[in-house]
């Protein structure tokens, strides 16, 4: 039994952080601060990149804090790596990303 | 007809930029998303007069040039530009009023533009972009009317390939936009006749006075007053290889105009005003050029 014990708490010592990253992933909105976002005509093509990212519902851009924010699909979890090539593919220079 | 008549307003009338939002009379350096495509649309307008001899000349010139653009990548796209043009001259021949004119596709221009240098700060960008390309003869070079064969700068086209090189500088902000640019189209021979070469220095300033304050969510439709200037250079034409001094020269335009720029589209409008007209010899004068258009992200 206390063979079990001391097994089970080194399997939650090596999943936590595992554990963790992934709930940073699978959060409802993901909002990124982008820099160099600076004309509305610019931004269709930010907008259309990160529509193409899997598990993406929805973009909404905030032009005057330079944030954009994307609604996940239920379920669904999109990789931060992802996101931040999306922003280059469109020209821009991704910063920090939050979950929500 | 001099040729250095028309040879000024070509290169009045050839300036369809590309596609971003920018600049209306010349390029800027802005973001083309990889994988994205923009279509712009112009009309311009060009009138000269101001003939102090019995010909008593006027020319009219429209050219609506349509322009293609494709972000290959991030820093790398590509830009294809096809003018129809239409150029009509009107001139006394003895006691008569004589109309030449010429209309069909112009010279189709295309090129590419890479970002070689990026910085990008919250709301804020800097690029500065080199491109490089080259006119093509597609317009026709040899129309002829009843007196005879065009002459060579009244034709929709030059009938020569002509490389061009220059370089943009952007630099953008949530509340103004300032961008310069530099370039020099290096005019090559055809059919005996070769125009000068070409140069420009542009600037071009944009502020924002709509909306005056953004709100603190979504994208909102911008109104900028536009104020550039262009200076161009044309060096003096060529026929069977004996330069025509009476060609070529040095303009320099203020342009005031306004933007409308949205997520999808955009609509401008702008004047050109000759402030400087430095032509080699007697020449008619540019009294405006009106341009008008759009452009849209797909």
């Amino acid at each position: 039994m206390r063979i079990l014990q001391s097994f089970l708490f080194i399997l939650m010592l090596f999943a936590a952080p595992f554990g963790a990253a992934m709930a940073g992933d699978t959060g409802q909105t993901a909002t990124i601060v982008v820099n160099g976002l600076s004309c509305p005509f610019c931004a269709y093509g930010l907008e259309k990149h990160l529509k193409k990212v899997n598990g993406v519902e929805d973009v909404n851009i905030d032009m005057k804090h330079g944030k954009a924010t994307v609604s996940l699909k239920p379920g669904t979890q999109v990789d931060d790596a992802m996101l931040r090539e999306a922003v280059k593919k469109a020209g821009f220079t991704a910063r920090d990303i939050s979950h929500n | 007809m001099p040729h250095r008549i028309v040879i000024m307003m070509i290169s009045l009338l050839s300036f369809a930029t590309w596609g971003m939002a920018g600049p209306i009379t010349f390029n800027s350096a802005l973001p083309l998303s990889e994988g994205t495509g923009i279509l712009r649309a112009q009309v311009n307008l060009l009138h000269q007069s101001g003939d102090a001899t019995a010909l008593k000349r006027n020319v009219t010139a429209t050219a609506i040039p349509l322009v293609l653009a494709y972000g290959v990548s991030a820093r790398l796209a590509l830009f294809g530009v096809l003018p129809y043009v239409n150029k009509r001259m009107d001139i006394n021949i003895g006691a008569n009023r004589f109309r030449r004119n010429t209309q069909g596709l112009g010279d189709a221009r295309f090129f590419a533009r890479y970002t070689m240098y990026q910085q990008d700060r919250p709301g804020d960008t800097l690029r500065i972009a080199p491109f490089a390309g080259m006119k093509t003869p597609t317009g026709a070079h040899n129309t002829r009317d009843a007196p005879g064969l065009l002459p060579q700068p009244l034709q929709s086209g030059s009938g020569s390939w002509d490389p061009f090189v220059g370089i943009a500088i952007t630099r953008q902000t949530l509340d103004w936009e300032l961008d310069t640019a530099v370039s020099y189209r290096m005019n090559t021979k055809a059919s005996g006749f070769e125009f000068g070469d070409e140069a420009r220095l542009d600037g071009s300033f944009q502020y924002r006075v709509l909306p005056r304050t953004l709100e603190d969510i979504g994208v909102p439709a911008f109104v900028y007053a536009v104020l550039e200037s262009g200076l161009i250079w044309n060096g003096r034409n060529r026929l069977a290889g004996v330069v025509d001094n009476n060609s070529g020269g040095t303009v320099w335009n203020l342009v005031p105009g306004l933007q409308y720029v949205t997520r999808r589209y955009v609509l401008e409008t702008a004047i050109q005003i000759p402030a400087i007209q430095r032509l080699n010899g007697t020449a008619l004068t540019t009294d405006w050029l009106w341009t008008t258009g759009f452009r849209w992200n797909f």
